[in-house]
């Protein structure tokens, strides 16, 4: 219990009247990596995107490190400086370096003096093997680097989750395996993930428990292994073989 | 083997070869360029004749009759007459301060067009200082300089006062104008669209009417202020209603992935509005923004139906004399190479800016 990272329970999302997300129910431990999949449209992107109220939850609860999301502001400030999020799009600030990039939210956030932030930001940068391109401006880089970029600006601001939203959908395929191998590394480092993406490789080797979500509805969660080897579900199954015998 | 610079570069070919690829490839072209360089000679030599060779530069002792029965120009009315075109009604012996202080505005603008000053606080300090020397020189009252009303004040100096004042004041409602107007909230952003839609609906004539003249009647003495300023407030206003929408345009073009990720960084709304939307806004409308500033430069020139001599008004003022009445066309062409300098440069300084900012395109 006083190990979840993330507690959502019996949780609603509504699209005007359209219900998006359908009691939900998931837990997610400390250092726990969930990989969450389904069909287009099945929700799992914004069942994430209520994790840091990029979306707004209508019934329900979401705990978040201990905090509730709720309507008050300095609760959800508190869980979005905590976690960090990857968009399917980069989503970097074209009008910024790549250095700039990374040290804004540290330095207007945590207000961390502008030589450490920088100095921060070039560790990562390192670390997604980047670090030579530090005064480029986004728009130069190719998409694996840039959404490397995205992945080193999320930890500069040093969460304890992150939130990874289709990281590689919008990648060519040659760069696809670039970002995926920063992500392993941070798998591998301990860093509670949550992750919606089409990679059923990644999913095996990374994951610990795999979430399958369908019309909006968590249907199956299971360890990789048992997932991909003895789905319960039928849905499960049909989804399985039409992403797996491509 | 060495390769030279020379053939690296695409050749090219000698200059008699590409006119004649340009201008004389088919008897059609050959026609078409004859007869636009005749056509040019025709309108252009005459031209060059009144301007230059004919005209008339100087007038001994500042007297009209030297340029009677001259055919070409008379541009002895501007040695006679620029102080009045430049400096309007201000009093002769006091024009140096309209002079220095006309100086002291143009050089902030071009100062906060340097990058360098492009933080808040520098900005801000810059006009501050820039307005304040302004308006101790032109106004006075201290330091033994005798006071001089704004209704004295006059000419080109009124005119970029104007233009630099109602820009000042209006960029900052304007962007609260266009924030307000996208705002969640349907009360705020209803009642700003309101709001502009109303402010752009009356003719600036109206508003400038109704600050110089209609407020003093509604408003409480201590609220009214000197008349310029009202003006000055009014002609802000209706800049602002335009500039709202301009900058609406712009934030309108930002991919909305941009808000989120500043959102999910857990940057604030005043931060995420400040580092993310606005510097991006401007970037998407800064041709527009380059065109709001070229016409409302121009449209200062509506302050003169409230009674201030601006310099196109110092203009008219400067032939109406009798004496110097026939040279009016010389004197307009004259304010028209005013402007032309100021829209100009305005234009000039916004393509470096376009290519400033590519270089932080995609």
């Amino acid at each position: 219990m006083a190990d979840a990272a993330i507690r959502i329970s019996s949780m609603d999302k509504y699209f005007g009247n359209f219900h998006v997300l359908k009691n939900i129910g998931l837990q997610v431990d400390k250092g726990e990596r969930i990989v969450i999949c389904g069909p287009s449209g099945s929700g799992k992107s914004t069942l994430i995107r209520c994790i840091n109220r990029l979306e707004e939850h209508q019934r329900g609860t979401i705990n978040v490190l201990g905090t509730q999301l709720d309507d008050d502001l300095s609760h959800i400030d508190r869980i979005r400086r905590e976690v960090g999020m990857v968009f399917q799009h980069f989503n970097l600030f074209p009008h910024l370096t790549v250095l700039e990039n990374l040290t804004l939210a540290p330095m207007l956030v945590r207000k961390t003096p502008r030589a450490e932030a920088e100095e921060k930001a070039m560790a990562y940068l390192e670390r997604v093997r980047i670090p030579e391109k530090a005064g480029d401006y986004p728009g130069e880089l190719s998409g694996g680097q840039q959404q490397r970029v995205a992945i080193a600006r999320a930890l500069c601001m040093e969460p304890e989750v992150m939130l990874f939203d289709e990281p590689t959908s919008a990648l060519d395929p040659e760069m696809i395996n670039e970002v995926l191998e920063v992500m392993r590394e941070l798998a591998e480092g301990g860093m509670t993930m949550l992750c919606a993406t089409h990679e059923m490789g990644f999913a095996r080797q990374v994951a610990d428990r795999v979430v399958f979500m369908s019309d909006g509805e968590i249907v199956e969660q299971a360890p990789p292994a048992e997932f991909f080897d003895a789905p319960k579900h039928d849905r499960t199954r049909a989804f399985l073989e039409k992403i797996l015998d491509r | 083997m060495q390769t030279t610079i020379a053939d690296s570069l695409p050749p090219q070919r000698a200059l008699g070869k590409r006119l004649r690829k340009r201008f004389f490839r088919t008897p059609l072209d050959v026609v078409i360029t004859v007869a636009s360089v005749v056509v040019a000679a025709y309108v252009l030599i005459p031209l060059l004749d009144w301007t230059i060779f004919s005209a008339v530069w100087s007038a001994p002792e500042g007297d009209a009759s030297v340029c009677h029965g001259v055919e070409g120009a008379c541009w002895a009315v501007i040695e006679a007459r620029w102080r009045l075109i430049i400096f309007g009604l201000f009093p002769y012996e006091e024009q140096w301060r309209s002079s220095i202080a006309l100086v002291v505005l143009v050089v902030t603008a071009i100062l906060s067009c340097v990058p360098a000053f492009w933080t808040v606080l520098r900005l801000s300090l810059l006009w501050i200082v820039g307005f304040a020397a302004f308006y101790l020189l032109m106004r006075g009252g201290i330091f033994g300089l005798s006071v001089i009303e704004p209704s004295e004040w006059g000419g080109l100096t009124l005119t970029v006062f104007f233009f630099a004042a109602g820009i000042l004041i209006g960029m900052p409602m304007a962007i609260c104008f266009a924030m307000m107007r996208r705002s969640t909230l349907p009360v705020i952003s209803r009642t700003m669209a309101v709001i502009i839609d109303g402010v752009r609906s009356l003719p600036l004539v109206t508003i400038l009417f109704t600050a110089a003249l209609i407020l003093p009647f509604v408003l409480p003495g201590w609220l009214q202020g000197d008349k310029i300023w009202r003006v000055v407030f009014g002609f802000a206003l209706f800049f602002a209603a335009y500039q709202a929408e301009v900058i609406r345009s712009g934030i309108q073009a930002i991919p909305s992935g941009q808000d989120e990720a500043a959102k999910a960084l857990g940057m604030g709304y005043f931060h995420r509005v400040t580092r993310i939307t606005l510097p991006q806004a401007f970037r998407n409308a800064l041709p527009t923004t380059i065109n709001q500033f070229v016409i409302t430069f121009k449209e200062t020139s509506l302050i003169v139906i409230i009674g201030f001599f601006d310099v196109l008004a110092s203009g008219n003022a400067a032939y109406g004399t009798g004496e110097w009445s026939f040279a009016y066309v010389e004197v307009y062409i004259f304010v028209a190479l005013i402007y032309f300098v100021f829209v100009f440069s305005l234009s000039l300084y916004g393509a470096y800016l376009e290519r400033r900012m590519r270089v932080g395109q995609h």
